[in-house]
């Protein structure tokens, strides 16, 4: 089985090969964020910065001002963790840098929460012209990155380590306002990245469609409007991110609800600590983002 | 604008600078003078306006790179009186989202040399000519990630890559030597695969001759000129600001910046 950073691997191959402005700036993780192959195939297009990630941020800004479209690749918690230099360096200098955080949230499992992208979200929203993506799938990760080198500026690619049981979509990413995954419409549950899967595939074994929606947040920021209009038409809200629970899409759609005065039930399911090792499966249950945890939580709220 | 009296208009660039600074009773105007001859040198002389580019690391010295850029025409002269104004292209440091001629945002120090390595980068995938100038600080050498891109550039095959150090030897809390010495700064960059030389940085033949002799050659490694240099420097006899890193200019300094300089009131 393979993971969300495996497509991008792929997928950021097909694209080089029409594309030479893609460049790839590697922080000494090239198999652990599948650019290798993109090195074997491009190596005058492969920059190695070793474990430096601040430089490699700047040197990134540097390659965009020249019109290059450099993908800077690291752990989204190592990344992010140099946020001084992506806000001056690509934010402030309004660079079309392609930050590709990968190993989002608990699932790096038993490295523990040193390696684990649990505040990347929250640190990334803090930038305005940052454009943020979480896709889900194959599919979605093709759509994703061919929107990337569409659009000018900074933007930050958000993947998954773990593999796991994708689905097909019946439309493609609608960016900025919101992928209605199910229309159900008791409860709607919002999720992002890898939980999304998850709670798909609960809603699927409940046999809960018709009762409860599903909206995957896969690119921010979000267009307030449209995503009003679909939180409106239910009565309670589930959000479930595999991220700090400040800072992530629960504040975003809270900070939503409140300013378009909308009265609905808020639910969260996310982590209020700094993680753990552990195997990501285990982490999953433990912090109540399995399948299982989620249908246990869809029961209670339709209090059944 | 190619110059025809270097000395002449580096002093104009001078008075710019001591003048913006003294409108905005702000904007570290002793930082911009020890750098002067530096940024005057390449903008007016040395440096290919169109190929070329020149990244401010020591984003602090602001004043003198917006002094250049109104030397030659970049931007309009009358903004000597919007320094760190609200809503202003000149900000305190250089926003390249406000004002694009500044090639990039600096302020936050210990970037700048890793965006110029970008840009040599970028210039050989792209196969095309021109010379990346960087000016970092001594103080701003305590930053971590300059280690990071010196280890870098001396491992990667960069010599289209100039960096000017403005060793004016103060930073805020004082004397750099006191405060965290980065000396001896030629032996540890040999060490990470540089080519180092050492010269007056207010010798406008010194950093001429340093420049032309590194582009004259068209491989080899990245250069590193340490410039000796002092704050505040306006000329051989005089230095203001007494080496002080924030300090503002007064009337009084300016009147004696003015007069040293030769400069006819306005």
């Amino acid at each position: 089985m393979k993971a969300t950073r495996d497509f991008f691997g792929d997928y950021l191959l097909k694209l080089a090969k029409n594309n030479p402005k893609i460049v790839v700036v590697n922080c000494d993780l090239g198999e652990a964020t599948r650019t290798l192959a993109f090195k074997d195939i491009y190596p005058e297009r492969y920059i190695q910065a070793g474990i430096a990630e601040a430089n490699a941020i700047s040197i990134s800004a540097g390659l965009a001002k020249e019109g290059l479209i450099p993908f800077v690749t690291s752990f989204g918690h190592f990344l992010t963790g140099k946020f001084l230099e992506i806000f001056q360096s690509i934010g402030l200098n309004n660079s079309n840098v392609v930050m590709v955080g990968t190993h989002a949230g608990l699932a790096i499992g038993k490295d523990g929460p040193t390696q684990m992208g649990l505040r990347d979200i929250a640190l990334m929203r803090t930038l305005p012209n940052v454009r943020i993506y979480h896709p889900i799938n194959p599919e979605q990760v093709a759509e994703s990155l061919d929107e990337i080198v569409k659009v000018d500026g900074p933007k930050y690619l958000r993947l998954n380590r773990q593999p796991q049981e994708f689905f097909k979509l019946d439309n493609s990413i609608n960016f900025g306002h919101g992928d209605l995954i199910f229309k159900g419409k008791d409860i709607l549950v919002i999720s992002q990245g890898a939980p999304t899967v998850e709670a798909y595939h609960a809603i699927k074994s409940l046999n809960y469609e018709s009762k409860i929606g599903l909206l995957c947040i896969s690119s921010m920021p979000i267009n307030n409007d449209s995503y009003a209009s679909i939180v409106s038409q239910y009565n309670k809200l589930l959000i479930v991110e595999d991220h700090f629970e400040i800072g992530g899409i629960a504040d975003l759609v809270s900070r939503l609800i409140s300013e378009k005065n909308i009265n609905i039930e808020f639910n969260t399911i996310n982590v209020s600590d700094y993680g753990q090792s552990g195997d990501p499966k285990d982490l999953y249950s433990r912090y109540n983002l399995d399948q299982k945890s989620i249908e246990k939580k869809l029961k209670k709220l339709l209090n059944e | 604008m190619k110059t025809n009296n270097l000395e002449k208009d580096i002093n104009q660039l001078k008075y710019l600078t001591c003048k913006m600074c003294l409108i905005a009773q702000s904007g570290h105007p002793s930082s911009s003078l020890s750098c002067s001859e530096i940024i005057g040198s390449l903008y007016l002389k040395l440096m290919d306006l169109d190929s070329d580019k020149f990244i401010l690391s020591k984003g602090h010295a602001s004043p003198s790179l917006y002094s250049a850029l109104m030397m030659i025409d970049k931007i309009p002269k009358d903004l000597i009186n919007n320094l760190r104004n609200i809503d202003s292209p000149l900000q305190g440091h250089p926003d390249v989202t406000r004002l694009k001629d500044v090639n990039v945002t600096t302020g936050a120090l210990g970037q700048g040399l890793s965006f110029a390595i970008g840009l040599a980068i970028g210039k050989k995938i792209k196969k095309e000519k021109g010379n990346i100038f960087c000016l970092i600080g001594d103080g701003e050498m305590q930053e971590g990630q300059i280690w990071e891109a010196l280890m870098f550039a001396g491992n990667n095959d960069l010599p289209n890559l100039i960096t000017f150090l403005d060793f004016n030897k103060g930073q805020s809390d004082g004397k750099v030597e006191q405060i965290m010495n980065i000396s001896p700064i030629d032996k540890k960059l040999e060490a990470f695969g540089w080519e180092v030389k050492e010269i007056d940085g207010h010798s406008l033949s010194e950093i001429e001759n340093t420049v032309k002799e590194k582009l004259s050659k068209k491989d080899g490694k990245p250069l590193f000129i340490i410039s000796n240099t002092k704050k505040g420097y306006v000329s051989p006899n005089l230095t203001i600001l007494d080496g002080n890193h924030g300090a503002s200019i007064n009337d009084e300094i300016m009147n004696k910046v003015i007069e040293e300089l030769e400069i006819s009131k306005r």
